[in-house]
């Protein structure tokens, strides 16, 4: 939280979460840092029920040296760290959660990669909050590339 | 007092209730066993089919999406068995009854 206050930006306005959220008041709320923070902003928040964000990709980002190097694709399982850094960000707007803030990645079940996603793509993540049990919570969550389906699936995320 | 043929048909109606949440169970969880390995009084959690809390998340998705049921949270006893969930899904109420005071003679 402490760049979050340096920077002046509070997370919640007048108890409410304050959107967009743009990355530098996201890592006031996820421990990720670069090279591993694959959320550069959230457009719609419902705390602990749903998310939608923005995660940008671009031929800068180190893993485009070896995946592949004639070839520029995002990795799958990135882009399954984009959507569950969402889910992330809902869990850890849920007043129950707010509190510790951590979250953490529990099951991944049916993912689908529809379309490669390219440097120059920007990812309009999605993550809907379903199915609770104690501390887990089953989210469905998509990418989409200019409303064409690019990677979905669901996530269970432990708080 | 219901006839032997209701009995009868209850009986088949449950039977088939049981192969098909041992069928969700396998299926959901990708359990590399036979459903029918399954036995109605074996237990879910822990010791038996060894199910850990992810799994019972994805069991109560599986409950919701195949039988129109929904667990609470506070419902973790009906993971006791496959006959416990069959319980719960055919009261479709609160899995343990109410503690009522003795009755009056």
């Amino acid at each position: 939280m402490t760049d979050l206050v340096e920077a002046g930006a509070p997370l919640r306005r007048d108890g409410r979460w304050d959107v967009p959220i743009e990355a530098d008041r996201i890592r006031g709320v996820l421990p990720h840092r670069w090279p591993f923070l694959y959320l550069d902003r959230i457009t719609e928040l419902q705390p602990g029920r749903s998310g939608v964000g923005i995660k940008n990709v671009t031929v800068s980002e180190p893993h485009f040296a070896g995946h592949f190097p004639h070839s520029s694709i995002m990795p799958g399982v990135l882009l399954i760290e984009s959507m569950a850094q969402l889910a992330g960000v809902v869990m850890a707007s849920a007043e129950e959660v707010a509190a510790t803030g951590k979250t953490y990645l529990a099951a991944v079940h049916r993912m689908s990669f529809r379309v490669p996603a390219r440097p120059g793509d920007q990812l309009i993540l999605s993550a809907v909050a379903g199915t609770r049990r104690g501390h887990l919570v089953d989210f469905q969550v998509a990418a989409r590339v200019s409303g064409r389906p690019i990677a979905d699936g669901r996530l269970v995320v432990a708080a | 007092m219901p006839t032997y043929q209701q009995t009868l048909d209850r009986a088949t109606e449950r039977l088939g209730r049981c192969r098909k949440v041992k069928a969700m169970i396998v299926e959901r969880l990708d359990l590399p066993i036979d459903p029918d390995w399954i036995t109605n009084d074996q237990p879910l959690i822990g010791r038996g089919l060894e199910l850990d809390s992810v799994d019972t998340l994805e069991l109560m998705i599986g409950i919701e999406a195949d039988f129109g049921v929904a667990l609470t949270d506070d419902e973790v006893s009906a993971f006791g068995s496959v006959s416990r969930l069959i319980d719960r899904i055919e009261s479709d109420g609160p899995l343990d009854p109410p503690i009522l005071p003795p009755a009056e003679s």
